[in-house]
């Protein structure tokens, strides 16, 4: 799970924006890893989508277990998150109490410290909030 | 005259307990702060930065410039104002501008906002301060946000004007740090003599240009309530009204840069059209102080409620959650 | 499709500090060729599963390595990987290798040394086998992606956690009588719902151990088996191989369910059997939902109901078809590469009836098992056949 700077530059998670890949065939979107192939119909040709940042959680569990660059943050919730904008991706939520999550709550994207890359830089992406507005 | 057009806090929500801080390392006296302010884990000064900011700008996005005050950015380097604008999808081509402030650096953003001349600015004072061993229970180390839209352009939908600043500085060895030292060294005596000598001259200067009395603003925000500030301003004719409703290093700490901010946060929510607001900031030495009127009665962010919740967590916690943090960037 | 079953062994599965990965590989391929009455030299091929010596071990190549120190240079030798489906991954070569007529006799291995590093490391090195660095970025590990297939699977059918806890009181049942096994004890519902949580809805006895292991078969063809009559006529008769998607998020319950039925529609026309025919089955079980799953993907149970077996006796030892009488991967564990291939060891035990008392069907003539890896990207379907 760690990553060279240049492996994380060339191919790294979404870093500082949220974005989805739209299929040029068939228009579906896929979580932002799906570069190369469209599950939905077979197209091999994706293009970047942004994302608003809002959605729904639709599954969720606590991790109690955590890899190396969660420790210390135990027990935290990770959700599947059905984004507005149609596509499932799965991702922290953060700020709520792992007992009394709810499939159903609307969440809102921010930003967070991912992991320390082993080159030393800090690797920042999205984890997701309740949505209270 | 710039024109605040919103603005927006961010307090994590963790606290820690200051009282068994200062008795694990056997450090006598009632604990100036009831909690200090924790990030979490996975926060830092730019995550704080970019809670805050989110709250002003709510979908925003035409700014002009980013401004960043803190005393610990993640990166030397890359600024901490341009990852910022990118995590917030700013178009690239704003002014970026990091100020490696100590407490005045929000109003020195002010400052600046108020000449340049491109477009709305997102300022903003973000500060995780990580003192340890014996230091930990003098500085009351803590972190929180606070970011302000200053727009020039849109006084009919500003809630609030820019005054006129005035500064004083005095040469004082009260707080320091060498070049990238991981900790502050300070000697107290040194310091309450500063905070008042300082803050006292700064408001008095402001009397003097803004010809409205330190007693007759509707709330006083200092950056730090420290007896000796509330003593010199009371010799200016303050009360404790004044002061009632921005108050807070005695919940969660003092939050370095952000300090100032979050006190102007406090006087905000609590302000109505025709409110005036002081902004007192002390670092290192120098005291700024600012007047700000209020337009119109913005709709309250809820800063007292970020700062009255909160969530325990054991000293063991702290110790593990910041140990890390001053050989790891903040 | 016939490939003669010649010999098996396998090694105690449990925490081994005293033994390195080398030295459990050798230990089981040894077990395996005495059982089979062959020497190193008779091998003409070797197949060597394991996932994680990198990261685990800091160890590559150990299809060489196994070749070299079982004695079986100068025949070929490769490391087979196909995440948690390895060990079954190296059993299809293996077959292929048989059935296409260029080998009379072949080895099969699985082996895995997971307890030289802490649990987070060992967590992280195993995460390694889904999209750790993309969709694992999420803070994802294996027990918590498949923990959200546990809800999805409580949601769309109407299930409890109290339900799915009879799999673990079923598998621990048996754990308990296998010698081999890494968890020995019986549990009972109740302990299970009250066992420490590990990535909700999932508790600690429903999820295996990291576990040191190696397991092996020699396969032949099916004549020299025939021409030895003394000795157990077990044979492979099906081996299908198939794949899913690579990631937690596109896995849904018909996925998890194709996984298995895909392949398994087509082992059950190759062996020439039905689902009821089968009298005992290994279904690939490291987290306990997984096993409701393959019940119900192997077509011993309607969708949504395959974890009614293990609260109404129809998939115990005696009940329709014994599922798991091993203990499962939740009490043998489940290192990685051998797992595929203990399973195969199990069933063959079986319809050797050579397995232990207490956990042996009595009869078995047809067996099964089922073994799959990755978020969802691997399913391998083996039947086995007794004769005689």
């Amino acid at each position: 799970m760690t990553v060279s700077a240049i492996e994380f530059s060339r191919l790294g998670p979404p870093k500082l924006h949220l974005f989805a890949m739209k299929c040029d065939s068939c228009g579906e979107l896929s979580p932002w890893w799906e570069r190369n192939h469209c599950y939905h119909c077979g197209g091999d040709s994706m293009q970047e989508f942004e994302l608003k940042g809002t959605g729904e959680l639709t599954n969720y569990t606590v991790v109690y277990y955590p890899p190396r660059e969660f420790l210390g943050q135990e027990p935290y919730v990770v959700g599947h998150i059905q984004m507005d904008e149609g596509v499932n991706m799965p991702a922290p939520v953060m700020g709520v109490d792992p007992d009394a999550v709810e499939v159903g709550t609307r969440v809102a994207a921010t930003l967070r410290r991912m992991k320390l890359g082993h080159e030393g830089d800090i690797y920042y992406s999205y984890k997701f909030v309740v949505d209270d507005e | 005259m710039a024109v605040l057009t919103s603005y927006g806090a961010y307090v994590p929500q963790y606290r820690a307990p200051l009282g068994e801080i200062q008795k694990f390392y056997g450090r006598p006296g009632r604990p100036r702060s009831r909690g200090l302010a924790t990030p979490g884990l996975d926060e830092d000064t730019l995550t704080m930065a970019f809670e805050a900011a989110r709250q002003a700008l709510k979908g925003e996005r035409g700014l002009g410039a980013v401004i960043t005050a803190t005393q610990a950015p993640p990166f030397g380097l890359r600024k901490l104002s341009q990852t910022l604008g990118r995590a917030l999808r700013l178009d690239d081509g704003a002014v970026n501008i990091d100020l490696g402030a100590n407490a005045t650096g929000l109003l020195d953003a002010f400052r600046i906002a108020q000449t340049l001349d491109v477009g709305p600015t997102l300022v903003v004072a973000t500060d995780h301060l990580v003192s340890y061993r014996d230091r930990v229970a003098d500085v009351l180390s803590a972190g929180a946000a606070a970011a302000f839209v200053i727009d020039p352009g849109r006084k009919a939908e500003g809630i609030a004007e820019l005054g006129p600043q005035s500064r004083e500085s005095v040469e004082a060895y009260d707080v320091w740090m060498l070049g990238r030292e991981q900790e502050p060294r300070f000697r107290m005596e040194v310091l309450f003599d500063a905070y008042a000598k300082a803050t006292s001259a700064a408001a008095a200067g402001l009397e003097t240009s803004t010809e409205r009395p330190t007693a007759k603003y509707t709330s006083i925000c200092p950056s730090q309530p420290h007896p000796q500030v509330l003593r010199g301003l009371a010799k200016l004719g303050a009360q404790p009204k004044q002061l009632e409703a921005t108050q807070f290093v005695g919940d969660i700490g003092n939050v370095g840069a952000a300090s100032v901010g979050l006190a102007l946060c406090l006087g905000l929510d609590a302000s109505r059209k025709g409110s005036t607001l002081l902004a007192l900031a002390y670092g290192g030495g120098e005291s700024v102080a600012q007047e700000i009127t209020v337009t119109r009665k913005p709709k309250s962010i809820g800063t007292r409620e970020m700062i009255d919740a909160g969530e325990q967590i054991a000293v063991g916690t702290y110790y593990r959650w910041t140990e890390g943090r001053q050989q790891q960037p903040h | 499709m016939k490939v003669g079953v010649l010999g098996v062994g396998k090694t105690p599965h449990k925490i081994q500090h005293d033994k390195s990965l080398k030295d459990l590989a050798v230990e089981a391929g040894r077990k395996a060729m005495n059982d089979a009455g062959v020497s190193p030299q008779d091998i003409q091929m070797l197949y060597v599963g394991n996932v994680g010596s990198v990261g685990f071990n800091y160890e590559n190549s150990t299809g060489l390595m196994v070749a070299h120190h079982l004695g079986v240079v100068p025949a070929g030798a490769v490391r087979v990987e196909a995440a948690c489906g390895t060990g079954a991954w190296a059993l299809h070569l293996g077959c292929v290798a048989i059935a296409s007529g260029l080998y009379d006799t072949v080895m099969v291995l699985g082996c895995e040394k997971m307890n030289d590093l802490a649990t987070v490391e060992g967590t992280s090195i195993i995460a390694q086998a889904a999209d750790s660095k993309e969709e694992y970025f999420s803070g994802l590990t294996f027990p918590s992606g498949t923990a959200l297939t546990a809800r999805k699977y409580m949601q769309t059918y109407g299930v409890s956690e109290e339900d799915l806890a009879h799999t673990s009181v079923k598998n621990h049942y048996y754990g308990a009588r296998n010698p081999s096994a890494h968890l020995r004890f019986e549990c009972t519902v109740d302990e299970v719902m009250k066992s420490a949580k590990v990535a909700d809805p999932l508790k600690l006895y429903e999820v295996c151990p990291m576990t040191d292991a190696a397991s092996a078969l020699v396969l032949c063809r099916p004549e020299i088996l025939e021409a030895q009559p003394d000795k157990p006529q077990v044979f492979v008769t099906a081996t299908s191989m198939g794949s899913g998607t690579w990631y937690q998020a596109s896995d849904t319950l018909d996925d998890a369910y194709n996984l298995f039925a895909r392949p398994a529609a087509r082992a059950y026309e190759m062996a020439g059997v039905g689902a009821d025919d089968v009298d005992v089955a290994e279904i690939y079980n490291s987290f306990a939902i997984q096993e409701p799953l393959g019940i119900e993907g192997l077509g011993f149970a309607e969708r949504g109901k395959g974890w009614q077996g293990a609260e109404d006796g129809s998939t115990w030892l005696d009940g329709k078809v014994a599922v798991n009488p091993s203990g499962g991967l939740l009490c043998k564990g489940h290192p990685l590469g051998a797992t595929g291939a203990t399973q195969a060891v199990d069933v063959v035990e079986q319809l050797r009836g050579t397995a232990p008392e207490g956990m042996l069907r009595a009869d078995a003539e047809i067996g099964i098992s089922a073994c799959r890896g990755g978020p969802g990207s691997v399913g391998a379907i083996h039947i086995y056949q007794r004769e005689g």
